[in-house]
């Protein structure tokens, strides 16, 4: 990732009033963690599993705080289960932030079914979704998934791909 | 074996300002009775796995104030990883109380991994780092604990041992989870002061 999708990405989390990140690291957003943990504005939460992470995203918003979920798109299958609960059930929303593995291109055999399953799983989800590839839309994207999930009360995903992660 | 309803008007009587988050199952309808002055205050939401990691994302969110999360066996067993989360963040308003039971007891009493007597939740607090993680069965020591867990500094998680005996004679909570999360929004954004869920630009 570079150093200015990197900066457009904590743009746009600030832009869009976020101040708590809960993620669990992948490759191909690696340089954007230490870069979260560092900025004095917000808090970033390390967790076990992506549901773990959408869950207390989800305790964030019943506080009034702004929360982003950051991870690769494998983390959809481990959080299915408690994204379902909260926005489907109760519709408190979870934005996402996710790397796209997986795609065309992809060239690790173990990363094939991230690519396949997270489409389908977003749709199972009914969770609206902008796969994004040029750094200069990164930042709107950001906003655009807060204003919706902010007037859904739902999910909804940026999805980093194409030369943005690779 | 203590009774789960007892311990809950143990624990009922010392909140008043707390916002509680708790788990599925019995416990829901019994929370909703044995503790009336915290159902606006209480999230009732029937989230297996997610209880205690909600909890921790409303007190990071709400930092001057304490959150209590009642989970279950069933329910921390599900994502034991927030023990490890919890221990590493070591939030400062959070208190944990854990019903176990022993089982699923939604579902009519399976047992779970802690029947076994050799699974220990507490334990597994204490080995991720949260020094103020204890195993209760005694109704004094419930009430102790919890009184020590609402003023604690640090994470503190009270495994409440009960009895799988649903409270005879209780009303039924009739809200689903998304009238009970609007409920639990507004009772937040009156005492914070605060506004979460809408306006939206054109009403």
């Amino acid at each position: 990732m570079k150093q200015e999708a990197v900066d457009a990405v904590i743009t746009g989390l600030k832009q869009a009033g976020v101040e708590v990140v809960c993620y669990l690291p992948d490759s191909l957003l690696k340089e954007l963690y230490p870069a979260l943990d560092a900025d004095p504005d917000i808090r970033t939460v390390q967790v076990t599993n992506e549901g773990e992470g959408a869950a207390i995203c989800g305790g964030v918003f019943l506080s009034g705080r702004r929360a982003a979920l950051i991870m690769e798109n494998s983390g959809l299958r481990a959080s299915v289960e408690h994204l379902a609960r909260l926005g489907l059930g109760a519709g408190i929303p979870v934005i996402m932030i996710m790397s796209h593995r997986g795609d065309l291109g992809e060239n690790n055999w173990w990363a094939i079914p991230h690519g396949i399953t997270m489409e389908p799983i977003l749709d199972a989800l009914r969770t609206p979704y902008r796969i994004v590839k040029q750094t200069q839309e990164i930042t709107q994207a950001i906003e655009d998934s807060y204003t919706w999930s902010y007037s859904a009360y739902h999910h909804s995903a940026v999805v980093l791909s194409g030369g943005i992660v690779r | 074996m203590m009774k789960r309803y007892e311990c809950m008007e143990r624990l009922g009587a010392q909140l008043a300002e707390e916002l509680v988050i708790l788990s599925l199952g019995g416990a829901v309808d019994e929370w909703y009775n044995a503790a009336p002055h915290m159902r606006e205050g209480s999230l009732f939401q029937q989230q297996l796995g997610c209880v205690t990691g909600e909890a921790l994302g409303l007190a990071i969110g709400l930092p001057h104030r304490r959150i209590v999360s009642l989970d279950t066996d069933g329910g921390l067993l599900f994502n034991l990883g927030i023990l490890a989360t919890l221990g590493n963040e070591s939030p400062e308003n959070l208190f944990v109380v854990v019903w176990d039971n022993e089982s699923y007891q939604s579902i009519g009493g399976p047992k779970t991994h802690t029947a076994s007597g050799r699974v220990n939740l507490a334990e597994i607090a204490r080995g991720c780092g949260i020094e103020k993680a204890f195993v209760v069965d005694d109704l004094e020591d419930f009430e102790r604990h919890c009184r020590a867990g609402l003023a604690a500094r640090e994470p503190y998680v009270v495994v409440a041992k009960t009895d799988g005996i649903l409270q005879p004679g209780i009303s039924r909570k009739h809200s689903d989870g998304r009238e009970d999360k609007y409920t639990f929004v507004r009772h937040v954004e009156k005492t914070e002061g605060i506004s979460i869920m809408g306006p939206s630009e054109h009403n």
